[in-house]
């Protein structure tokens, strides 16, 4: 492949067609980190790519009163009440229901986004701070938005914090329902013979998974201080109303859901670190964890793993490393170097599944994602009537799913199997038969400057039907030099 | 109170499972039928053995777990019950054909799920010391090849060559995978990639049959499966959803009672699925870590270390609760927080192995689980 192929394999999602391929690479690839685009996509399947409608782009506050109503209509609807139908719940799912669209403008952006590689790094974030609970998807669309991408020309610790309290995070790892020990919550609930006090589920996965990893050596006196620190975060935003948050003490703002009714008194100390009292020591807990130097060194190492290497080297980690504390944690400097290590280092990286699809969509000009229209149409006539969350299913990848808060790995190991392979035949098969209109192979080959290897793969399928020209498709789309793998 | 009993039930509805099916032999391969079958079930999140498996007869139980005990425990002796949920178990048990062994766990000591899932299927002295996993060795040391039945293959099977996967896909608009396009695709990869697309072509030549994906489907097919001349010898099941932080009481909302019932109702498919196969059939449980002994603020249990592992099936002729117990009292527990373990764990998959791959205890010890001087417990299960 060319240079800007590779690079765009490695860091992107591919050039689409119509995208005027930049004269300088790099320059190109550290500039995207500054410019977003807007959420591009197509209402019909046939139609032309535009930005979403702001109708199906509704705020933290709009997808709670989804929520709310749709909850209260579930209710209602389970008890018999008002003579409701099937129909009526359909009704309530589409119009209330959120999540389903938000798959969907996640993979529309995907593929006819021009900021390819901020879509990379948000879907590497996004799996590095798995939300997977079936009760946290209506907002996981809303995270990768607004707690990532947001942040991107922001600190890390940024980041940190605003995932850290988004109610996704917060009720996925059931921090909302979690009151400090002392807490007057607590003081209550036991006066009433109730049960209420901590769980360690968020101060854990926060120690282990978000920041330091287990080379800190915390000790559950840590995570039990983390937890306490984490105490008062949070409400069921499906089943509570705002004036309960306000009741409980806190304030009025989704995103800021503090119950200082719950929180734990005192002071905590955590890894060495004396850690204060109040709403504002999330604050400092989550930037003393974001400057540590077991979270560099953990998440320096895993960047390079998603995007320079499976097995990357001392000096791209130590690199990404040293960018990472000469800035302070600043994310443009820290995904700068990403990218320098990842243009510098020549080793294939093996493209997970997801990415993949996306790349063969944007190669091929391929219409494979139904219209914002037609996703809850149960035509069966429509030619792309898998939806969505099918699709991420069936790939074996799906930042929707509910899952482990570890999330997927980047190493190939973890991908390589027969079944897995077959899918990616599959894929590419479903995708040349779904779209008559789709770029021809060689037009293809042409442009990302194949190599040698892969048009004689290509070639050794070559034949007149209609059959061979899929063949050829499939081949160019499975060969190691499109999978990021070795060539034989 | 929140309601957040609602939440969990919701989260448990969707919850879902996956099969591996392994050492189907390939064609044109013929050896020795081993003694029996070995099924895995991985119960992902830290099964609570004490919830599973109540210590009633320890004088500290009532005190340290009595909001979430449920009335209507079953009782196994007079020091152990079982949760209401396992009823199928629990008249295995008394059809000597199921046995508990308590207070277990792997040797792994520090609660994360992801360490301890890594170190449960590797079965390496450490978590991530290997890239195999301790059945995918014993199938390799008992030179059983095969297949899996699954998306991805797990860990625990790895360490084969032979060993592949399968799972039926629903991807609109494929047809039949083309041999000759598989064959060009296997000459044109590298080593890594070519060897997964070999496998791709040997599975082209098989017909796939539509089957359902809930944990009790899976099992049942993969009894049948097994049961078959020249069927799987292995097989594992994985249930997700054991992390129980909150609303773990039985109350109203049957919470944990759905985890549990999961892993009778899958018991209980698999001696459907085997039909006579069960009489030479060992199915037993695994897990990350069991969870603290005290009760949590919001209802539940946090990571802890020690557990109880479920081990069912015919080649089992005496139910027995296997328990060198520790007790419950805060100097008893592990860290005084968690049940401790006294049994390795490791040695109870050693018996298992033994009993269905008719592997040397001294050979499992040293080539699966690296540890030559584990303990043999054979006898306390299969005698």
């Amino acid at each position: 492949m060319n240079e800007h192929f590779r690079v765009s394999q490695k860091l992107g999602l591919m050039f689409r067609p119509e995208e005027i391929l930049p004269t300088d690479i790099k320059r190109w690839a550290i500039k995207q980190l500054q410019s977003p685009s807007p959420s591009l996509g197509i209402g019909n399947v046939g139609s032309d790519i535009k930005p979403w409608p702001k109708i199906f782009q509704p705020s933290l506050d709009e997808k709670a009163v989804k929520l709310r109503i749709h909850w209260e209509t579930t209710k209602r609807e389970r008890k018999k009440e008002g003579g409701f139908t099937e129909a009526a719940q359909r009704a309530n799912d589409r119009d209330n229901l959120m999540y389903k669209k938000d798959i969907l403008r996640f993979s529309h952006r995907n593929v006819y986004g021009s900021d390819q590689l901020r879509l990379r790094l948000m879907s590497f974030w996004a799996n590095h701070f798995t939300i997977g609970s079936f009760d946290s998807r209506e907002v996981i669309g809303h995270a990768m938005e607004e707690a990532i991408l947001a942040n991107f020309n922001d600190s890390f610790s940024t980041m940190l914090y605003k995932v850290t309290t988004h109610p996704g995070m917060l009720s996925y790892l059931d921090n909302h329902i979690s009151a400090g020990p002392n807490s007057n919550q607590v003081r209550w609930a036991k006066a009433n013979g109730e049960q209420a006090g901590l769980n360690d589920n968020l101060g854990r996965e926060l120690l282990e998974l978000h920041t330091v990893s287990p080379s800190a050596n915390y000790t559950e006196t840590d995570i039990r201080n983390a937890a306490k620190v984490l105490a008062g975060w949070g409400i069921d935003i499906k089943g509570n109303s705002l004036s309960s948050l306000k009741e409980q003490g806190g304030t009025t703002n989704l995103w800021d859901m503090y119950k200082r009714n719950w929180a734990e008194p005192g002071n905590k100390m955590i890894l060495g670190k004396n850690i204060g009292t109040g709403k504002g020591s999330l604050k400092q807990l989550t930037d003393f964890l974001a400057a540590h130097e077991h979270t560099v060194m953990h998440l320096s190492t895993k960047l390079a793993e998603h995007f320079v290497s499976d097995v990357p080297n001392k000096t791209d980690v130590n690199y990404i490393a040293s960018a990472w504390r000469q800035s302070n944690g600043n994310l443009d400097q820290i995904h700068t170097a990403v990218i320098e290590r990842a243009i510098a280092s020549k080793e294939p990286k093996f493209q997970l599944p997801m990415t993949w699809l996306f790349q063969v969509l944007r190669l091929s000009n391929a219409t494979y994602f139904m219209g914002w229209n037609e996703i809850n149409t149960s035509n069966n006539s429509l030619k792309f009537n898998m939806q969505p969350m099918q699709i991420f299913d069936e790939l074996g990848q799906n930042l929707w799913a509910e899952r482990q808060p570890n999330g997927y790995s980047s190493k190939k190991e973890e991908w390589m199997s027969g079944e897995m392979f077959e899918r990616r035949i599959r894929f590419a098969d479903s995708i040349w038969t779904s779209d008559s209109q789709i770029q021809s192979t060689s037009v293809i080959m042409d442009r990302i400057g194949a190599s040698k290897e892969t048009r004689k793969l290509v070639e050794s399928l070559h034949g007149m039907s209609s059959r061979s020209k899929k063949n050829q498709f499939i081949a160019l789309m499975c060969s190691p030099e499109l999978m990021g793998l070795e060539n034989a | 109170m929140p309601n957040y009993k609602l939440t969990r039930r919701e989260f448990l509805k969707a919850s879902g499972a996956s099969l591996f099916l392994a050492g189907i032999p390939l064609q044109g391969f013929t050896q020795d039928q081993p003694p029996g079958k070995i099924s895995v079930i991985i119960l992902e999140g830290g099964m609570d053995g004490l919830s599973a498996v109540p210590a009633f007869g320890d004088p500290n139980f009532e005190k340290m777990r009595g909001i979430l005990i449920p009335e209507n425990y079953l009782k196994l002796n007079s020091f152990f019950g079982l949760h209401p949920s396992l009823k199928n178990l629990s008249s295995l048990m008394a059809s000597n054909n199921a046995s508990i062994v308590h207070a277990t766990s792997f040797p792994y000591k520090k609660r994360s799920h992801f360490e301890g899932q890594n170190l449960i299927q590797g079965g390496g002295l450490t978590p991530f010391s290997e890239k195999t996993g301790w059945l995918g060795r014993s199938l390799e040391l008992a030179k059983i090849p095969g297949r899996a039945l699954s998306l991805e293959m797990p860990l625990i099977l790895r360490g084969y060559g032979e060993n592949d996967n399968f799972f039926p896909a629903k991807i609109n608009n494929s047809s039949k995978i083309n041999i000759n396009l598989v064959e060009k695709l296997t000459a044109a990869h590298g080593k890594l990639g070519s060897d997964v697309f070999e496998k791709v072509k040997q599975k082209s030549l098989l017909t796939s049959e539509n089957m359902p994906r809930d944990p009790q489907s899976l099992a049942e097919y993969a009894g049948k499966a097994m049961a078959k001349k020249d069927g799987p010898t292995a097989s594992v099941i994985r249930l997700s959803g054991f992390d129980s932080h909150a609303s773990q009481d039985d109350g109203n909302g049957n919470d944990h009672g759905i985890d549990l019932a999961k892993i009778d109702g899958v018991i209980a498919a698999y001696k459907r699925g085997l039909g006579g196969a069960w009489d030479n059939s060992i199915i037993l449980t695994i897990t990350e870590f069991g969870r603290t002994v005290a009760v949590n603020g919001t209802r539940g249990t946090d990571h802890g270390y020690g557990s109880a592992g479920i081990i069912a099936g015919g080649a089992i002729s005496k139910s027995r609760v296997i328990s060198d117990w520790p007790g419950l009292a805060k100097n008893e527990q592990y860290e005084q927080r968690d049940l401790m373990s006294t049994i390795d764990y490791r040695s109870v998959c050693a018996a298992c192995i033994e009993k269905s791959l008719g592997l040397d205890h001294d050979l499992i010890a040293s080539k699966v689980f690296f540890e030559p001087k584990l303990p043999r417990v054979f006898d306390y299960l299969f005698s």
